[in-house]
Order: structure tokens, then sequence, then C-alpha cells
């Protein structure tokens, strides 16, 4: 199955509501003499609801940053001087470790760049999956495991119930993303989902399929979605928003198409330039 | 693993049976002559007072694995929690911990149980809270080590990333992840229970003198090594050897069979 074939509901109109914003987030890294050296400025961008938004920028340009920093999990060293982040009117950053609790799994979820790493060696992964829905659901162990074989099936991995039996180093690694993007979207069922270089490390061939899967379960579920990425194909191909992001700064922010076919800021068509896209597109 | 399971298992089967039954009552002087050699009738011998041996060493068994077995798990399980809190939270707490477990450290293991010991007076449980007391520094050392390595790796970060609690995050990702290098210390930790426990009974130390600990009986029949009664010192030490040898033999494959990755 490739995007052109997929069954893609509508995308959400452009002008939706933002689920989240993200406003003047300024932060720098603490060094061990408390020296403070600044690495996002004034960062500001909103994720609509519906939409699938990329994050897009070079290695090192704070993007993974700004996702870790919505679900309170950025590095220890990092300190926040400035800026909000809303979901639905509340501050996460003015939460505490309980509320974030709240916030993490159940309404923001990540799925992360190497998902064998991502899931625990030790147990099998349906185990993992159906840990997930009972802490989430409240639900008994066996409806539990029976929803981690379903979340299985519906991202394609065949035999789900003998391969829920199976330990992470026994998937591939297309494999296991699948089942990362099962947990992160289907069994936590979140209002946004945040995908931080999904399809790095793949075969070009399993890039497209998890970039396929991805848009499918985006579209049929209405689900917010956040892409960070440096691969502006798989842009391209799938979201409908872009923020470009370098240095630490937001550059240029539009809908796809304008960024494909219009892009002001010269970063922007720089990066282009170097996919080729910017070409393409025109 | 196999021949460190059989020997340990037989072990058991020894110190269960001798709950019911042993061929003449251990603590009976008298049952035969004084250092009557292996016969038929006692065959691994008397000791001095003409107590069976066999019914001895039968006895010896539940005291020596009984001890070994309940100090190393109160050990693992103390020593493995405060490691697992100090790894992960680290902090003020960590640093606590850590110069504690170098003070205890400092202190020879043995010398560390005689000294207490000495303090507290002998007997069983006594036996049981030093030698428990002085396996938790490994533990901690060991758990507080594995979760920081493993603290920030990209499992604890997802689990922390769906909702977990941090005590979660800790106890029930991490640590499983951590329990092949410590599980295969409580095997060595178990030999040198044993040791010291026989080490503590040798020195007179440690449970009652007419206890049937195997220590005691090798201290008791070491006079008799040099007058050709052998047997005496001989029968219990080969036990300790075995035991300890056991223990060693299980540690080696714990690790693996805890790991689904090298699971066979």
């Amino acid at each position: 199955m490739n995007v052109a074939t997929a069954p893609i509901v509508a995308a959400a109109p452009l002008n939706a509501a933002p689920l989240l914003e993200i406003e003047n987030y300024s932060g720098s890294f603490r060094a061990r003499n408390g020296d403070l050296t600044p690495v996002l400025y004034n960062v500001s961008l909103q994720l609509k609801t519906g939409v699938i938004t990329a994050v897009v920028g070079e290695t090192g340009s704070g993007k993974t940053l700004v996702a870790s920093s919505i679900l309170g999990i950025q590095p220890a060293t990092f300190v926040r001087t400035s800026g909000r982040i809303l979901l639905g009117g509340v501050d996460l950053v003015s939460l505490d470790e309980k509320g974030l609790r709240k916030i993490r799994g159940g309404q923001i979820s990540m799925v992360f760049q190497d998902a064998r790493a991502a899931l625990n060696p030790m147990f099998t992964v349906g185990r993992q999956l159906a840990d997930v829905h009972q802490r989430l659901h409240g639900s008994g162990k066996a409806e539990a495991m029976e929803a981690a074989v379903d979340a299985i099936r519906r991202v394609h991995i065949p035999e789900p119930a003998r391969r829920a039996r199976q330990y992470p180093h026994e998937f591939s690694g297309g494999m296991a993303q699948r089942a990362m993007i099962a947990m992160a979207a289907l069994i936590c069922e979140p209002q946004l989902l945040i995908l931080d270089e999904p399809t790095t490390g793949l075969d070009v061939t399993i890039q497209s399929e998890i970039m396929d899967l991805i848009l499918e379960l985006s579209r049929s579920r209405g689900l917010t979605t956040c892409l960070i990425t440096h691969d502006l194909g798989v842009v391209a191909a799938t979201c409908e928003e872009v923020v470009v992001m370098n240095a630490g700064r937001v550059v240029e922010t539009g809908s796809a198409e304008t960024i494909f076919t219009a892009a002001k800021d010269g970063y922007t068509r720089k990066l282009l330039a170097a996919s080729q896209l910017g070409e393409m597109a025109a | 693993m196999r021949i460190g399971i059989g020997i340990l298992a037989f072990y058991v089967a020894v110190a269960i049976l001798s709950c019911f039954w042993t061929p003449y009552d251990p603590l009976q002087p008298g049952v035969g002559d004084s250092y009557s050699p292996p016969s038929w009738a006692f065959p691994l011998g008397t000791d001095r007072l003409g107590a069976d041996m066999l019914s001895r060493m039968m006895t010896g068994a539940r005291y020596d694995l009984g001890i070994a077995v309940v100090a190393v798990f109160i050990a693992l399980v103390v020593g493995t929690t405060l490691g697992t809190v100090a790894g992960y939270y680290g902090g003020v707490v960590d640093t606590i911990a850590m110069r504690l477990v170098e003070m205890f450290e400092a202190f020879p293991g043995l010398l560390f149980a005689m000294l207490v010991v000495k303090a507290v007076g002998p007997g069983v449980l006594n036996v049981i809270v030093v030698l428990s007391f002085a396996g938790i520094p490994t533990y901690l050392r060991l758990a507080r080590g594995e979760i920081r390595s493993r603290r920030s790796w990209q499992y604890a970060e997802a689990a922390r990333m769906v909702g977990n609690r941090s005590w979660r995050v800790a106890f029930a990702h991490l640590l499983p992840n951590s329990a092949g290098p410590l599980l295969a210390y409580t095997s060595i930790n178990a030999a040198f229970a044993a040791l010291v426990t026989a080490s503590l009974g040798f020195l007179g130390l440690g449970l009652d003198p007419n206890t049937p600990e195997w220590g005691n009986m090798i201290a008791r029949g070491q006079d008799g090594v040099m007058t050709g009664e052998w047997w005496i010192s001989f029968f219990p030490g080969l036990a300790i050897l075995g035991m300890t040898g056991a223990f060693y033999l299980l540690g080696d494959a714990i690790s693996d069979v805890t790991d689904p990755r090298r699971r066979r």
C-alpha cells in the first residue's frame, strides 16, 4: 500500500482550532559550572486539531527538544527561560509531575525514533501494550491483552496473536516501529500523537509503509499529529502544515503547499534545494 | 546449570528428610563407640562422643542451607530495594547510601561477621541477621549501578511517557532488566554465606557448639585429623565444598535464564 492508495479520510481544514499552542518558548542548557547556553529562542507554533503538522529542520535545530518539552521529559540540564505550552488552555509548563502524568499517554503520546530501544527487552510486546492499556483504561488483564492483540493486528503485523507473545528482539526494526505506533496511537488513544523521526534508520520501502500507516491512523481517527523529521520527502507526501526550525528558532510556518512552492525564508529554500523537493513541487 | 540444580536439590531433599528421619538421633551421644570409622552401621562413622556422623550431617544441611538461603534472600531484597532507589533518584539519597556502603565494604565480610556475632551472641537468628547485613552493601552497589546506567535508556523514557509513576519505572521496568547480575550474585553470596556460617562455627562463634552444623563439626573433628580419625572433619568439609560449588554453578546459569535474548 502506498500513500496514493491509502484509505484516507479527508484531511481536517487548515483553519481548524489549535489543540496545542507553544508561545515564545525559550530555554537553555545549564553547564556544570552554572553557565546557561541558550538553545531555543522564542519558539512559537500551533498544532491544529486533526491536522498533521511537520516540524522540520536539521539535526540540532531543537525540534526534538520542543517535542520532549511538551511531555515534560526534556533533559534534566534543560532550563526553560520563558514561554508557555498550552493544551486546551492549560499551560503544561506549569504542571507538576502528577499533572504531567495525567497528560502523558492518555492525552499526548509519543513514538520514538528507535522503536526497538523504546520497547522493554524483558517483556513480550503484547504484555507491554496490555500493561499500558490496563494503566490508562483500567481494563482487566484478559481484556487488555485482547486490546493489545487487536492493536497489533490494526497496524498490519501478521499473525498478531503469535507476535504478541514475542520479545522486542524478535521483531525487525519496521515491525517494532509498528508495535510502538500501535501503543502510542491505538492503545493510548491520545488527542495528540508526536512522532520523533519515526522512519529514520529504516529501509526506504519500510519507511513508506510506516508513513502510510501513520497517515491512515491519523486520518481515520482524526488524530492531531506532530511529525518531527528531517526528511522533506516524507513531509511532502503526508503533512498539511509545516514548521521549519533552524538553530533553535522557528524560521517559517505555513501550509505544506506554501512551504514547498513559495518558501520565503532563505534557510527553508536551502533545505528544499538540498532535498531537490522545491523544484519537484514547483 | 543442571549439575548445580541437581546438587542443590539433593541438599534440599536431605535437609527436608532430616526433619522427619535420621538413622539415629543426631544429638544423642553414645549411639556407637567413640571414633568409630565408617562402617555399615555408621556409614560416615561416629564422632568423639559416639554420635552418628550421618545423622548429624543430615541435620547440618538444614542449618547451613537454611541460614545461607534466608540470609541471601533478606540481603537481596533489602540491598536491591535500596540500590534501586539510590540509582534511580540519585542526589542526596544516593550519596549517603554509597558512602555507607563504602564504609561497610572497608571491613572484610568474615571479620565483620565475627565482630558482630561476638558482640550480639551466638544463635541462628543472629547469624542470619549478620550475614544478611554483610550481603546488603554488594547488592546495593550492584543494583544502584545497573539502574543508574539504564535510567536514561529509551524504554525507561517510553515508560515515563505513557504516564507511569517513577517508582513503577524503576521497579517494574528497569529492575527486571538488571535482574541477571543481581541473581547471579546471589549464588556467590550464598556460597559466601555458607562458608562464613561454617567458619563462625569452626571458630566457635556462630551457633551453639553442640549444634550439628558443618563448621562446628569440622572444628570438633580437627584434633582427629592428626591422629587418623579423618572422617569427622572430612565429610562436613566435603558437604560445604559441594554446596558452595553448586551455588557457583547455578549462578553462572542464572543470568542466561533471566534474559529473554539469551534464553534458548
